[in-house]
């Protein structure tokens, strides 16, 4: 009786655990791109439709570049990395569907790119950079898991601002 | 997608990736490339994470994460596009110009592309790098040997960073 009523509740515990991480999926924007001079690195911060949730997820400095030419809609003369990324995609109609947000894991976000190609959909490994920057290019949503969202305290961040001066913002986040 | 002509493989010259050099005074990389049946050399200035990504591939360093080359190549992989070759078509006002030649089922692509991502790709894909005997005539690189000496005299121990 013990053995199945642990093993029933482990189950449960898989089901639900399943669940969130399949079902639960919050759409996000890229609400703007921040220098952080402390880590001298860039931080991209996402916001739900609602600005309920915030992820910032830090990025280097041409990651931060990709995404930022992406935001502004600025043509570069030649090709840069994401437009190349892009045009290889084109070339044979593989469309960008979304992107997921789907793991945070020591301070690192895991991301996915989902892709149709032919009649098949795939799923493919990302790094949250490279998966922001080709779906603001293929005009695709972005979306992050509960699961990212519960795991990201908004505290460090909130207390991070507040050591910010106003010229420390870009101009994407007025 | 460009309208280059086709070549001939008369037409091209093969070239190797010998290495990468650091400029840390410009934040730019320098991807040495040889003549695979000659030792003179061809540079191409490129940015620092274009570079860097070059000298992981020639490193054969696997990144625990897929960086962004490394994304384009799991992308030919699962759609079965594989990249045939990559050409340096062109220079002008300094700036090489390059075409990436992708084959999947029979039907060819070509797309425009920096030299930078284009030689980023081939090495992580086995495609071969040529350019034509006009870009090779007008290519820089000649005095590398002077440029090396200076280069290494200050940037000695930073390479493998």
């Amino acid at each position: 009786m013990l053995d199945s009523s642990i093993l029933l509740r482990s189950l449960l515990h898989q089901l639900t655990e399943s669940a969130v991480n399949f079902v639960m999926i919050t759409q996000m924007h890229v609400k703007g791109l921040m220098f952080d001079p402390y880590n001298n690195a860039y931080i991209v911060v996402l916001r739900d439709e609602d600005q309920a949730e915030m992820l910032p997820i830090w990025v280097g400095k041409s990651e931060a570049s990709a995404i930022s030419l992406a935001l502004e809609n600025v043509a570069p003369p030649r090709p840069m990395t994401h437009d190349f990324m892009k045009s290889f995609l084109d070339a044979y109609n593989a469309k960008v569907i979304s992107t997921v947000i789907t793991d945070l894991n020591e301070h690192t976000y895991f991301a996915k790119v989902h892709l149709m190609y032919e009649d098949s959909e795939y799923a493919i490994d990302s790094r949250p950079s490279d998966a922001i920057a080709l779906a603001i290019r293929s005009d695709a949503p972005i979306f992050a898991s509960d699961s990212v969202i519960r795991k990201q305290s908004s505290e460090e961040l909130e207390q991070w601002l507040e050591n910010l001066k106003p010229e420390d913002f870009g101009k994407l986040d007025s | 997608m460009t309208t280059t002509p086709h070549y001939s493989l008369d037409d091209l010259i093969a070239l190797t990736v010998n290495r990468v050099v650091e400029d840390s005074n410009t934040d730019t990389r320098i991807v040495v490339l040889t003549r695979a049946d000659e030792t003179e050399t061809f540079m191409i200035w490129v940015g620092a994470p274009e570079g860097d990504s070059i000298r992981r591939a020639l490193d054969s360093t696997l990144p625990s994460r897929p960086m962004s080359h490394d994304l384009i190549k799991n992308f030919g992989e699962h759609f079965g596009i594989k990249t045939q070759r990559v050409i340096l078509t062109d220079v002008k006002s300094s700036t090489y110009y390059a075409t990436v030649y992708l084959e999947n089922k029979g039907v060819e692509r070509m797309i425009d592309a920096r030299p930078s991502d284009a030689i980023a790709l081939a090495l992580r894909t086995n495609a071969p790098i040529y350019t034509t005997h006009d870009v090779w005539k007008r290519r820089s690189g000649q005095h590398l040997d002077a440029w090396l000496t200076k280069l290494d005299t200050k940037n000695i121990g930073t390479q493998e960073v």
